[in-house]
């Protein structure tokens, strides 16, 4: 370990390691400490794994797809059995010491089991909501359970939920309303009707008259105006009505318990409705002649006609209900005969019909009557003319329908009495405004004093004024009587509606059930259970008048509970829900005032009962529906269970809390792209034809939200001229991001050739400020986007962006290299956006106790940039600062072997090994296949005719046993196939389903859990090949599956049991070259327990550094040099071999041996792998008067010069320095990457040291990436000059009398400066070791066409050499900074431990082997294989050792005898398939 | 101590020069507006020249110290301090920025009235009533809809740049007014030149460059389908108010674009007596536009 010493005097607890995010970063470290031994638990907060890097097109500088570089990472991490992936986890603490920490995690929930989930997106085609597609960046829509991308790992989809939506949070009985306005929207009505069902048996009256609480929640408005979901849900159960067709539900078998109902009002109606679904025998005991209750007699016909209530009440009688009519509860038939005649449970809803009475003088005489009385006689028919001149007395719905029935029964003049406001009148308002509209006069702040006796009759009330005084307990301002505004009003009839009660007179006067005053029975509200235990009660009996949704609730909940009393459970248990509620984002919103249903003419509507309010037609109910602004996101529709065969989503899962012990921690929660609103001059956001760099990537993508074919956003038209506009969030300080981002000149420049491949012709400009290009090939590449694909890059920074309304089009205006203001018209442009933290890793940093800095970077402290604050705590990534992926992925690895150093006492503690059974050997048996097909749910079932193909296979030659899975994934189905294996005694194994990508090793393993060998296996992929692709035409798909089969069984019968040998494994390592990059990897890997031999040609250690006293931020070189020397030297694990060289390595990787050259002795040495560290040395300019003038030295010595030599500045009054020499010159066309910060340094010592002396420095870009660029700021900031020159002209350099002079065409100012310099310093290159080419030839490595050591892949394996077991590190690799070195050589080291820790590795199996009898050695498999494993071996023919074959391939269809063949891939079997078809 | 949303219905407030003159329309629509919200503008007793125009260009210390002294009188008052005009709202809040970081600059005898500048919160008239709760006040009290009316909001550069001093974070695309306008129910047009230059004191010495900048505006406008433009700044309304015939002429086209402060068009919205007669002040007569749109016309015409 550098820099941090970990007291490890404690063993270390846990072999387990926490990896926080997986992106690119995430996985590497995951598999990295996977494969050496550690268990990991990748923790993501996302719903899969993959990070950006999965949003990618393709990469830069190969061109190399993005997907198709990350899918087999991803199948390698979710099938590698030690790591377990934590989807929508969230890290909330850290606790312990490294070796032994407790991490807690939350777990969002995601509603779909990922064990269950078989992943056939059944559930997206019935999904009614509808959001912008977060990993399409909202370029397109997706629905609200959804997963990613296809080839996302976890495979499983998941449901996003906000919350609970506040409709239904507000609605009584809890229906989904966000599910079927969102169903009502699709026009799926029988689904929307279904699912009100679910919580409501009575839409249709609902519809009409219910108090719509879920209204008045409703988010949206508070941007217009709330939805009208009463209106919508009357809509469709009307369509229903008028379809014609009944929606009954399938009631459970019948049970033998009886429940009987009092009541047959709402809750009664309800409660008999959910328990006739549970199978009970139902009975409802009404005491009026007609069902209903209030329905039926409190809500006059011209509000809810009778037809519609019938309808509803026989629905519920269809399920075998029974209502006893004219059947009062009471005298002979009390509760307890109920309960002596086999009820096993009393549903006590008996409402409250019973009017209260005003106690006011006169109320005795006819003509004063209860509303509520003379409404249920006008409701059953018996009811006549209240009087000519009528006052109703009441502000409820009571007295507003009272009010309007008089008038439609004749009265001529109607007014309401109401005691206080319009304002605090609880009828509802549209009721109010119908009343009024019908000429119901309102007389508000006024109530009865006395009745006035008119000759034994009515003749008139006497009005007294109120006014409100202070409130009183309901909140209301009290009224208050104003004496002396005494008024008589003349009437002839009266109706009181001053509230109701329920009348329980029916009850025993011995009755056990408690009863609170005002006559209301007491329920519990949970439960709705009575004193009695087996008696229920719900609705206005225990409320007094409420609304009939609170009735239905009741009845619901009621139901719920006598079931849980016949089934013995607890009534009360996970009843009590507590949900967040959900928020709409209502940013955006625009307005749109809801529709209205139309009312019938006031003028002919008061003269009849027929209904007032119109439904809405289709069009306005849809129109309506889509208003709905879905807070929850997923509505709760639960269209999504029905369409889930494999029974995998459930809505009901709560976060849960993980606790994890786990001995050390990777953070790599990545970063996310700079939000490009905040440019408001580039109009993101408001302009469609302005994209973000990230969206055009998703543009680009064939998986994109246009499936690959780049157009506007805007219109859909190709775009013919693209601009991208650099450093948009990035080197910005007005925007608090003063750092460069790195990677964004490189995707401009790939986005701009790979638009250009989609569109030939496209006209690619890319605006920027530098180009940096300092990566490995990037600047040849930047070079090939200039000059051969035509990219024009213009050096300036548009300040704004202007759209043409009338096209779209996009005019940037800036100043062109001659300076002169330009206009320029683009179709698209695009904003390369920087990078920024991650949202997730400011909380993920506090949690763990790691600092970070003003940006949320992980605050470095150390020359080793992977460590953090926190002991065992390790940042890696763009997290880290900036970086693209290989330098992220060096890091990731790096990380890992952090991990590994403070773990390996415990490493394979936590590791699994699955166990199999021996396998039976089938030598010269008859070939038994068994076929298995899958239905896939419906996915395959639903387009092949799988029975069809069952039969098929079954008759095909060697097939003795065939058969069909619902799901052949499944764990059960998994089971029962290893069992037929077995019992059949089959032998070879054929599964007709999805991809063997990702489940061929499931089924393998199958079969080695029945004995058989598991290379006995073949699929036949009729998803996503065949079902997929034709699922129009099912005969067709089945015919193509039938071929698929065939030709599998047909190689079937040709396979061969493969094994794979163990080999043991030499757990030495060897790390050639004793620079920082050396010692770091072997002090890393005697760390990780590794023997570990490092050899140095030179007498002492330290190599280049020897000559860096410090860096760029600072950092001490010396001292760390001094501290790792003496760690390396002193390690009991690391033997130091200086002045030695490696004159040789022969054997494979596990099993190397190595020749070297010592000054005593020459000795050999066996190891396991590998590590190149040898790196590289400063170029010697040959240019600028170098070595022929003492005034002209590089910047390395000049870095020495200021370090050692204070006094060095004295007299020194200007120096210039130019930048780029020997570098991005056509011979070394390389950016060699550190030289421009190097300048930057020396100039700030400068500055700083002596403030007079003037520094300019010439440069061609200033490549000052991440957070160098900080320190370029800075040294502006100190005066230090910055001069661009071109390459085509060069500062000119001669040696005058008074100093240096140097001219350089400033190409600003357009014109040659002079300047006299007394110190010339030049940034020269970074160059290979002059012999690098001899140890590669001797090690047969490749290099690069600049003579560095070339990596397998540029992007993914930056730190691998094709050859198994040899790793790299620093700057033989290629140019970089002293950090980068250390933290490549950690990767190398964590890379070389994945060969080291096993104690034995598995050789052979599918690889190709030689016929040595017919060989002839005519070599071409030898120059053929990429990997350089064939060899002449002593009997004069090739031999292809199997630990080191890839497998590939490439020898056996080269082999011009045909004598060479791949394992499991034999032509014989090819052949067999091909001719099968 | 007051919360926040109550110390806002008492503001201390520096109109500036311009308002006393030929802004006179600006400052009796925002007293008139301000009045119907409730809202208390206790106006700086003795305030000075902010320090604009010629000072700053000629003096630093001086232009400094004028602000100063409001500054220091500001202390005295409630806050926030409300300046309508973008100039001297710029130069109150410069010198505040820069004091607060080094008062050397400051002379004894300002000194003495105060020196704790951070204790003046400084802000733009537009902003301060762009509030969401001023707006959502607005909203509620709103009795004439602005329906007709297709709004540019024109901000202006003064009161938004640089943002380090004017604290807007959106000083690019500000969004205070389009937010207002479209409560009151006006169409608001997005455009990109909200914040462009309209020449300011330029007028004067240099017609050309203001004609030639106002005519940019213009075009855009129209462009983009406004029929008028609002504005939260003297100069900004005078610039495109005053010349709009002649710059019309030289674009050779016909443009009518009544140039509204957004504090009459909350006057007509919240239907304040007086506020058709500030409309009548404006070399454009909005009268055409309002009575296509049905909203009360100005009754106070230039002759």
């Amino acid at each position: 370990m550098s820099g941090q010493v970990i007291d490890l005097k404690k063993k270390p607890v846990s072999g387990a390691v926490l990896v926080a995010g997986a992106g690119i970063a995430g996985m590497q470290s995951a598999l990295d400490l996977a494969d050496a031994g550690f268990f990991v638990y990748l923790v993501e907060k996302n719903i899969s794994i993959g990070g950006i890097m999965a949003q990618l097109d393709k990469t830069f500088p190969t061109n190399d797809c993005s997907t198709c570089m990350i899918s087999p990472k991803l199948i390698e991490v979710a099938s590698n059995p030690n790591i377990k992936i934590i989807s929508r986890g969230s890290i909330t603490s850290l606790e312990g010491e490294p070796g032994d920490f407790t991490v807690r995690v939350t777990k969002e929930p995601r509603f779909i089991d990922e064990d269950r989930c078989t992943g056939c997106g059944e559930c997206i085609k019935v999904c009614p909501v509808e959001v912008p597609a977060d990993f399409n960046l909202g370029l397109n829509q997706r629905k609200a359970i959804y997963r990613h991308f296809p080839q996302a790992v976890p495979s499983a989809f998941a449901i996003d939920k906000l919350g609970e939506s506040p409709c239904k949070n507000a609605c009584p009985a809890g229906i989904s309303v966000q599910g079927y306005v969102a169903l009502i929207a699709q026009g799926r009505y029988a689904e929307a009707l279904r699912l009100i069902r679910q919580d409501n048996p009575l839409p249709a009256v609902c519809g009409r008259v219910c108090t719509h609480p879920c209204e008045a929640a409703c988010a949206r408005g508070e941007v217009d105006e709330p939805i009208a979901i009463r209106e919508l849900k009357r809509f469709v159960a009307d369509w229903e009505v008028n379809s014609g067709q009944m929606d009954l539900p399938t009631c459970k078998p019948p049970r033998p318990e009886k429940i009987a109902i009092i009541g047959a009002g709402p809750a009664g109606l309800a409660a008999a409705y959910y328990l006739a679904l549970e199978g009970f025998a139902v009975t409802i005991f009404e005491a009026l002649p007609k069902a209903g209750g209030m329905l039926r007699v409190g809500i006059p016909d011209y509000r809810l006609p009778p037809e519609v209530l019938d309808y509803e009440i026989e629905y519920i009688q269809k399920l075998g209900v029974e209502i006893r009519l004219n059947t009062p509860v009471g005298g002979n038939l009390g509760l307890e005969q109920l309960k002596r005649e086999g009820y096993s449970a009393v549903f006590l809803a008996v409402g409250a019909h019973k009017g209260l009475r005003l106690g006011v003088p006169g109320e005795a005489l006819p003509g004063v009557r209860s509303g509520v009385e003379f409404l249920r006689q006008a409701a059953l028919g018996t009811a006549e003319c209240p009087g000519e001149k009528v006052c109703v007395i009441g502000g409820g719905n009571v007295a507003v329908d009272a009010a309007r029935t008089a008038l439609r029964l004749g009265s001529r003049e109607v007014t309401i009495l109401y005691r206080r406001t319009r304002e605090e009148m609880p009828a509802y308002e549209e009721e109010i405004e119908e009343a009024l509209e019908e000429g119901v006069r309102i007389e508000y702040l006024a109530a009865p004093a006395r009745f006035v006796d008119q000759g034994g009759r009515l003749g008139g009330v006497e009005i007294i004024k109120m006014e409100l005084g202070e409130p009183d307990a309901s909140g209301r301002r009290r009224p208050v009587p104003m004496p002396g505004s005494e008024e008589v009003l003349a009437v002839d009839g009266a109706l009181s509606a001053i509230g109701q009660e329920p009348d329980l007179d029916f009850l025993e006067p011995k009755s056990d059930l408690e009863v609170a005053p005002r006559a209301r029975v007491i329920a519990d509200p949970l439960t709705r259970q009575t004193s009695l235990p087996w008696v229920f009660s719900g609705g206005d009996a225990v409320t007094g008048p409420a609304s009939a949704i609170e009735a239905i609730a009741a009845g619901k909940a009621a139901a719920e509970s006598i079931r849980r009393l016949i089934e013995g459970q607890d009534l009360a248990a996970g009843r009590q829900k507590e949900r967040p509620l959900a928020v709409a984002d209502k940013e955006g919103v625009t307005k749109q005032p809801r529709q209205r249903a139309r009312r019938r003419d006031p003028e002919q509507r008061k003269g009849d009962f027929g209904e007032v309010v119109q439904a809405f037609d289709e069009p306005a109910a849809q129109a309506e529906a889509a208003r709905c602004l879905a807070c929850g996101i997923c509505s709760e529709c639960y269209q999504c269970l029905g369409a889930c065969q494999a029974q995998a989503i459930n809505h009901d899962l709560e976060p849960s809390e993980l606790t994890l012990k786990v001995g050390a921690v990777v953070m790599a929660p990545g970063f996310k792209p700079f939000e490009a609103r905040l440019k408001g001059e580039y109009g993101y956001g408001r302009y469609p034809n302005v994209l973000t760099s990230l969206e055009f990537e998703r543009v680009l993508s064939a998986s994109g939200p246009f499936g690959g074919h780049v157009q506007r956003p805007g219109d859909g038209t190709e775009p013919k001229r693209v601009a991208w506009i650099q450093c948009v969030g990035s080197r910005d300080a007005s925007q608090g991001r003063d750092y460069c981002s790195y990677v964004c000149c490189m995707y401009a420049s790939k986005q701009a050739i790979i638009a250009q491949e989609h569109l030939p012709g496209l006209n690619a400009t890319i605006f920027y400020m530098d180009i940096r290009a300092q990566g490995k090939g990037f600047d040849r590449y930047y070079e090939r986007a200039r000059d051969e694909h035509g990219v024009r890059y213009v050096r300036s920074m548009p300040s704004r962006l202007l759209e043409d309304p009338a096209t779209g089009d996009l005019i940037i205006q800036y100043y062109d290299q001659d300076n002169k203001l330009v206009e320029e018209r683009f179709d698209l442009v695009v904003l390369s956006v920087g990078l920024t933290p991650s949202p997730g890793a400011r909380e993920l940093s506090q949690a763990m106790g790691v600092d970070t800095d003003r940006f949320g970077f992980a605050q470095r402290s150390d020359l080793n940039p992977l460590l953090t604050n926190r002991e065992g705590v390790f940042a890696c990534g763009v997290f880290q600062a900036p970086r693209d992926i290989p330098d992220t992925v060096m890091q990731a690895s790096g990380a890992a072997a952090q991990a590994g150093e403070i773990l390996a006492p415990v490493r394979g503690s936590e590791v699994t090994v699955k166990e199999f059974p021996p396998e039976r050997d089938i030598a010269g048996q008859e070939t038994k296949t068994g076929v298995f097909i899958c239905h896939c749910g419906i996915n395959i079932g639903g387009v092949v005719n799988v029975p069809r193909a069952v039969d098929y296979a079954g008759g095909l030659p060697g097939v003795t046993h065939a058969q069909d899975f619902l799901f052949t994934c499944s764990t059960d189905s998994q089971e029962k196939m290893a069992a037929v294996i077995k019992e059949q005694g089959l032998n070879r194994v054929v599964v007709a389903s999805c991809s063997p990508r990702t489940h061929e090793k499931l089924f393998q393993d199958a079969l080695r859990r029945a004995s058989l060998n598991p290379y006995l296996f073949e699929m036949a992929n009729i998803r996503d090949q065949c079902s997929w692709v034709h699922q129009g035409d099912h005969d067709a798909a089945t015919d193509k599956a039938l071929d698929l089969i065939r030709m599998s069984v047909a190689r079937a019968g040709l396979l061969e049991p493969l094994r794979q040998f163990p080999m043991p494994v030499e757990q030495t390592a060897l790390v050639i070259g004793g620079g920082i990059a050396g010692l770091t990897a072997a002090l890393s890997l005697g760390e990780q327990g590794f023997t570990t031999h490092l050899v140095e040609r030179a007498e002492f250690l330290g190599g280049l550094a020897r000559r860096i006293p410090s860096t760029l931020e600072g950092f001490d070189v010396q001292a760390h040099l001094d501290r790792l020397i003496d760690q390396v030297t002193h390690h009991g694990h690391i033997t130091v071999h200086t002045s030695s060289e490696v004159k040789e390595i022969k054997g494979l990787v596990g099993n190397f041996v190595a020749t070297i050259k010592r000054p005593d002795k020459t000795i050999t040495l066996k190891h396991g792998a590998a590590i190149v560290a040898t790196g590289a040395q400063e170029y010697q300019p040959t240019e600028y008067l170098f070595g022929a003038d003492p005034r002209v030295l590089t910047q390395l010595s000049l870095n020495q010069a200021l370090h050692q030599n204070p006094a060095w500045l004295e007299g020194v009054h200007e120096v210039v320095m130019i930048q780029c020499v020997g570098s991005r010159e056509p011979e070394h066309s390389y950016c060699s990457r550190i030289c421009c910060s190097a300048a930057v340094a020396n100039a700030i010592k400068i500055k700083e040291a002596r403030p007079e002396t003037e520094v300019t420095i010439l440069f061609r870009d200033i490549r000052t990436f991440s957070l160098k660029e900080l320190y370029y700021q800075k040294a502006r900031d100190l005066g230090v000059r910055f001069v661009r020159f071109d390459a085509a002209n060069p500062p000119q350099v001669n040696a005058g009398p008074d100093g240096l002079e140097v001219m350089v065409y400033d190409q600003i100012l357009g014109q040659w400066l002079g300047m006299v310099a007394d110190r010339l310093v030049l940034s020269a290159a970074t160059r290979p070791n002059d012999d690098a080419h001899v140890l590669a030839s001797r090690l047969k490595l490749p290099l690069d066409a600049d003579g560095f050591f070339m990596e397998a892949h540029l992007k993914l394996r930056p730190v691998d050499f094709t050859s198994a077991g040899f790793f790299m590190a620093g700057t033989a690799h290629g140019p970089k900074f002293l950090e980068e070195v250390i933290s490549q050589a950690k990767a190398a080291a964590a890379r070389a431990a994945t060969v080291l820790s096993k104690a034995e590795m598995l050789v052979g199996g599918e690889v190709a082997v030689v016929d040595a009898e017919r060989c002839v050695a005519c070599l071409t498999c030898v120059r053929t294989c990429p990997y350089g494993v064939p060899q002449l071996n002593a009997e004069g023919v090739v031999y292809i050792d199997p630990a080191a074959c890839q497998g590939c391939g490439n020898c056996a269809s080269a082999c011009p005898r045909k004598l060479i063949q791949v394992q499991h891939h034999k032509d014989a079997q090819i052949v067999a398939k091909a001719t099968a078809l | 101590m007051k919360t926040k949303q109550e110390a806002a219905r008492r503001v201390s407030y520096y109109p500036g020069c311009s308002l006393e003159a030929t802004a006179r329309d600006y400052a009796e629509s925002i007293e008139g507006v301000a009045q119907r919200l409730g809202i208390e503008l206790v106006e700086l007793a003795d305030w000075n020249c902010c320090g604009a125009s010629a000072a700053h260009s000629l003096d630093h210390r001086a232009t400094i110290n004028l602000a100063a002294r409001n500054l220091a009188l500001a202390m005295q008052g409630p806050q926030p301090l409300v300046v309508p005009c973008a100039l001297c709202f710029n130069r109150l809040a410069s010198a505040r920025h820069e004091l607060m970081a080094d008062d050397s600059l400051v002379i004894d005898s300002i000194g003495r009235l105060g020196r704790d500048y951070a204790a003046v919160e400084v802000k733009e008239l537009n902003e301060f009533f762009t509030q969401p709760e001023v707006i959502a006040q607005v909203e509620r009290e709103a009795t004439q809809g602005l329906g007709g009316l297709k709004a540019v909001c024109y901000y202006g550069c003064q009161g938004q740049r640089p943002p380090k001093i004017t604290g807007k974070a959106n000083c690019e695309n500000p969004q205070g007014l389009d937010r207002l306008l479209a409560a009151l129910g006006a169409e608001v047009i997005d455009w990109p030149f909200k914040t462009d230059c309209c020449g300011a004191s330029h007028s004067v010495a240099r017609p050309d460059l203001v004609h030639t900048l106002v005519a940019r505006l213009y075009e855009r406008a129209l462009m983009q389908g406004a029929n008028c433009i609002v504005t939260g700044c003297q100069m900004c309304q005078a610039n495109l108010d005053m010349y709009q015939r002649e710059i019309a002429q030289e674009m050779g086209r016909e443009v009518y674009l009544p140039v509204f402060y957004f504090t009459e068009l909350m006057g007509l919205a919240l239907e304040v007596p007086q506020a058709s007669k500030w409309l009548g002040r404006h070399l454009v007569s909005p009268r055409a536009l309002l009575e296509e749109s049905g909203l009360p016309r100005p009754v106070w015409e230039r002759l």
